[in-house]
């Protein structure tokens, strides 16, 4: 080979690399004729989530056969991948037409950079009546609801039958009751309730209780809002009991190095008694063939105890799952706004009697034929007094951040009731 | 000879494919980090200018500091580790009955993801059920540490899998450069009468002395901005006891929405694994490099 | 050495053997388990039952296509990478000219970048160009990021090249192409197949700018397979082993043939020179 060849040669190969890519045509929004196309992204991918992932292409199915001309272009991703690329996308004004979002602390710089559109006329529209009482509040920003909810989940304490059975426990109704049942599990062996605080919102659901039952439904809230204080008796008195609960050797050990995933298995290989955690996970105690029957009869739950006779037992921690959102910069947002009010519509009866879902628009639980355990979930849905929205969705990403590791030192007995008190007042109070 | 291998064109048609696709994009990005770092920016809205306010906020943030030192730590085992990996490239690569057997299943690890290696390691170390603690209890050991939950182990426990993961990459390159040195050299000295361990220390080690100096820049810029096991693992946990520097920028990027901040931290990181090799490169220099 | 010390040696060397195959054999019994015992009981243990279905559910997810792409996206990115850094690295070392300091310098700097930093400018850049969604956006990310680090390694290696190779093919008027590729490259086999080892496992195992640069399923690669598995509140952890083995498999037998080459490598080029 000559010289200039093998020259040329290199040079094109390099230039090739940069020119390969730029002929290929665009794939996308807004190129397939005289139709329109809105992009859809969700985090159900088929293989771990099979029956919303079918749910959702049936949905899309129905609604592009309804309209017309409209294709729904989709994109699959996990959950983690699913927020990292959503931000990745939001800075370069890339949002997909419809996606989906968390409620409250994570949507809210969504809204301030003017990325979500409001769904006010959604919402006041033809979804009127849809949604559970308060589920769009914790979408909503300065009175604009910017997201429409899916799921709703409240957090209950599972329990296996059998192991309580065995030492004659019953569902306790107060704390008194429910430290008995711990220090009669603990004695015996048994690890009382199964913790995996390596994700850190699993401690923040214990201490949420504490501080509902202690300190009254809307005394959490009002903290983290500045209308009240974490440095509060009440407050405090919640994280101590956390602690208490630690040092009676309530939790399995190891728990801050474990993940939720961890501790659920612990609970389900029937190696812990009890198991604090949303109502998400009630397919794998009624419905999914994967676990034994044997286990899935044997698991039931109770509501949170009062303490100190103090505190409402209708009184829930939890809140929306995910939610729509519509992209404020959409090209399509028209059709976009209406997929995802044909998708609301479509996905309440459907996610509860096909995926297990407790979604956040109003069923009826006597007209559909569901495991005993979702009729008794919706129904004290249906009688909740409050439901107090997940501390770490609540706060901003920043304060929710120092929540967290907060909650993983209390647990870990680093520190004190009082400067787990402080550090939230300081974190708060950066906000401002 | 020198007309030749200083023909400005030749040069240029080496050097500039590769030059040019690093300039766009990794320098590219680096640039922007570092304006990025001069921003008040949650990555989502509108970008406001805040000078050195976010790099002022760094220098005095203590988890920060916390994140660098435990970095700090991983370069200096890492940098430590590579004796351990040149000794068993050592006699891996002499000729010694099954060693190419044996070459290729020391190397097989490192062809795991993070994903599967994050998956053993957790199940080695957990608590109740873990492989480590059950060989601890049946020696006789009453309470077995909590590896991944007790602040004061856990930075050390995470580094074994890290360590690990990185021995293939190590081996792989010392077994190379040993076969690389030309056989008529160390036989010469056979005959001289120089054990293997003289052969080892006298011969083999001067001739690949470029190569050590090569991983040990390696080991500690891999190290300062390591991230993949930590993140999987223990998400920086409990409390940050070992988060490091990667892992920290990633949480304020992507998690607290503090992408002006993070990316202020993501610079720092550069500046001082940038700092460190340069010592590293001074102290390691010597006039036979000089030469070239 | 004795006989005594050998034994001992061999020992020891066996018993590292077994702990570095260990990994395989538990992420093979990993990925024929449900997620019940995956998490309960030893790793070790056989499933109690061979849930062969995980790898049944894994294809039908759709693998094949992934995997097409992982392949091709890893050799083109490994020949790009080995091509331009030994053109690169021998510009640096055995080429005069004053700035070849400051150029490595450059290389090494482009060493310390943490990926996560870099993700949302090359989104911006790709996506001016209208490379996003486009699998050669990958293919020169790939190539870039891994460039520092080959240049590296392959540093070490042309320092130790003799110079008289390079005077003799000057005096035999050969031209510096001829004898980059016809003598240098060549030469540097055995530092070559390490590089294509090294690049391999990192374009194979990478994730985060495919997740990043990629949203149409055609262009996925294997790594993006894995992510299906993974739930919201719920993971399959078996067919997350069973897509692990699956991209285990080409790699484990690439592996096996370049690492031959690192020994082989020397010997011929021995021969020639």
């Amino acid at each position: 080979m000559s010289k200039k060849a093998v020259t040329l040669l290199v040079m094109f190969l390099t230039l090739g690399l940069f020119v390969a890519g730029c002929g290929d045509e665009e794939t996308g929004s807004g190129d397939s004729g005289d139709g329109e196309t809105v992009k859809f992204m969700h985090l159900w991918p088929e293989g771990s989530s099979a029956e919303h992932n079918r749910i959702v292409k049936d949905i899309i199915a129905d609604f592009e056969e309804e309209n017309d001309g409209v294709t729904i272009d989709l994109e699959v991703l996990s959950n983690e991948q699913y927020k990292d690329k959503l931000q990745v996308l939001s800075t370069s004004d890339e949002l997909p037409d419809v996606g989906m979002t968390w409620a409250a602390g994570f949507m809210e710089p969504y809204v301030e950079g003017g990325k979500f559109a409001s769904l006010d006329d959604i919402v006041e529209g033809d979804l009127e009546d849809t949604f559970v009482e308060g589920t769009t509040e914790a979408y909503s920003v300065d009175g604009t609801t910017y997201g429409l909810p899916l799921e709703l989940n409240t957090a209950n304490v599972f329990y296996n039958k059998t192991i309580f059975d065995e030492y004659g426990l019953e569902e306790p109704e107060t704390y008194e009751e429910f430290q008995e049942v711990i220090q009669t599990l603990a004695e015996n062996g048994e690890t009382p309730i199964a913790l995996g605080n390596k994700d850190r919102w699993t401690g923040s659901l214990w201490y949420m209780y504490f501080a509902d039952r202690i300190a009254g439904p809307g005394a959490l809230t009002e903290a983290i809002e500045g209308d009240g204080s974490f440095t509060s008796p009440e407050l405090t008195q919640a994280a101590e009991e956390v602690q208490n609960l630690v040092d009676m050797d309530a939790f399995n050990s190891g728990f801050n190095g474990l993940s939720d995933e961890e501790a659920k298995s612990m609970f389900m290989n029937e190696q812990a008694a009890m198991y604090l955690i949303a109502t998400w996970d009630l397919p794998n105690y009624t419905t999914n063939e994967d676990v034994p029957q044997e286990f899935r009869d044997s698991v039931g739950y109770f509501d949170f105890p009062t303490v100190e006779g103090e505190g409402d037992m209708d009184s829930y921690v939890g809140g929306p799952g995910v939610g729509l959102f519509v992209s404020e910069n959409s090209e399509v947002k028209e059709e976009a706004k209406d997929f995802a009010s044909f998708f609301v519509e479509q996905w309440g009866e459907k996610s509860v009697t096909e995926a297990g879902v407790i979604p956040a628009s109003k069923v009826d639980p006597e007209s559909l034929d569901l495991p005993d355990m979702y009729v008794e979930v919706l129904n004290d849905l249906n009688n909740a007094s409050n439901i107090t929205l997940f501390a770490d969705v609540q706060m901003s990403s920043d304060a929710a951040d120092v929540h967290l590791d907060q909650i993983q030192a209390l647990f870990g007995n680093e520190i004190t009731p009082e400067d787990f008190a402080e550090a939230h007042e300081e974190a708060l109070s950066e906000e401002e | 000879m020198n007309k030749v291998m200083s023909n400005k064109w030749m040069i240029a048609i080496y050097i500039l494919p590769a030059l040019i696709l690093i300039g766009i994009l990794i320098f590219i990005p680096l640039i922007l980090t570092a304006y990025y770092g001069l921003m008040d920016w949650d990555g989502i809205g509108t970008m406001e200018f805040i000078g050195l306010e976010n790099y002022i906020n760094a220098v005095q943030d203590v988890k920060f500091w916390d994140s660098a030192w435990h970095s700090s730590l991983l370069a200096v085992f890492s940098t430590l580790s590579l004796g351990v990996y040149l000794a068993i490239s050592m006699i891996l690569a002499s000729k010694i009955k099954g060693s190419d057997l044996l070459r290729k299943i020391y190397l097989i690890p490192m062809l795991l993801s993070s994903v599967a290696i994050a998956q053993l390691w957790i199940k080695v170390f957990n608590p109740q059920n873990g492989v480590l603690n059950q060989l601890l209890l049946a020696i006789g050991v009453e309470t077995p540490p909590n590896w991944l939950s007790d602040p004061d182990i856990v930075l050390y426990a995470i580094f074994i899998p890290i360590l690990w993961q990185y021995a293939g990459f190590y081996i792989l390159i010392y077994y190379a450069a040993l076969k690389n040195i030309p056989e008529s050299l160390i036989e010469a000295a056979r005959i001289d009468g120089a054990t293997p361990i003289q052969i080892a220390y006298k011969i083999k080690l001067p001739l690949i002395k470029g190569v050590v100096k090569v991983t040990v820049v390696l080991a500690i810029v891999g190290s300062l901005k390591y991230f993949d096991l930590i993140y999987v693992m223990t998400g920086g946990g409990p409390n940050g006891a070992s988060e490091v520097m990667a892992s920290y920028m990633y949480k304020l990027a992507f998690s607290t929405n503090d992408f002006g901040y993070g990316s202020a931290i993501g610079f720092l990181l550069l500046i001082i694994t940038l700092i460190v090799t340069v010592i590293v490169r001074k102290l390691t220099a010597d006039e036979e490099e000089l030469q070239y | 050495m004795n006989r005594l010390g050998y034994l001992i040696l061999y020992i020891c060397l066996g018993l590292v053997a077994l702990f570095q195959i260990l990994p395989i054999i538990w992420l093979f019994l990993f990925s024929l388990k449900s997620n019940r015992e995956i998490f309960a009981g030893s790793p070790f243990a056989l499933p109690s039952e061979w849930r062969w279905e995980n790898y049944l559910t894994v294809w039908e997810g759709g693998i094949g296509t992934y995997f097409w792409n992982s392949v091709w996206i890893t050799v083109v990115s490994i020949i790009l990478t080995s091509l331009l850094a030994s053109m690169a690295t021998f510009a640096i070392t055995r080429m005069q000219w004053k700035l070849s300091k400051l150029v490595l310098g450059l290389f090494m700097v482009g060493l310390m970048i943490p990926i996560h930093s870099a993700i949302i400018p090359l989104f911006s850049m790709f996506l001016n160009v209208n490379l996003i969604d486009n699998p050669w956006s990958i293919v020169i990310t790939y190539t870039a990021y891994n460039l520092p680090i080959t240049m590296m390694i392959l540093l070490g290696f042309y320092y130790t090249l003799p110079r008289e190779i390079e005077e003799a093919a000057v005096i035999d008027g050969c031209s510096i192409h001829r004898m980059f590729f016809r003598i240098i490259l060549p030469m540097t086999t055995p530092v070559l197949s390490t590089i294509v080892i090294i690049n391999m496992i990192y374009n194979w195992n990478e994730f985060v700018f495919v997740n990043t640069f990629i949203s149409s399923d055609g262009y996925k690669t294997l790594t993006v397979g894995i992510q299906n598995f993974i739930g919201q509140y719920m993971t399959d952890w078996g067919a997350i082993g069973a897509t692990l083995i699956i991209s285990l498999l080409p790699i484990l037998l690439a592996f096996i043939f370049f690492s031959n080459k690192v020994v082989e490598g020397i010997s011929s080029s021995a021969v020639k020179g």
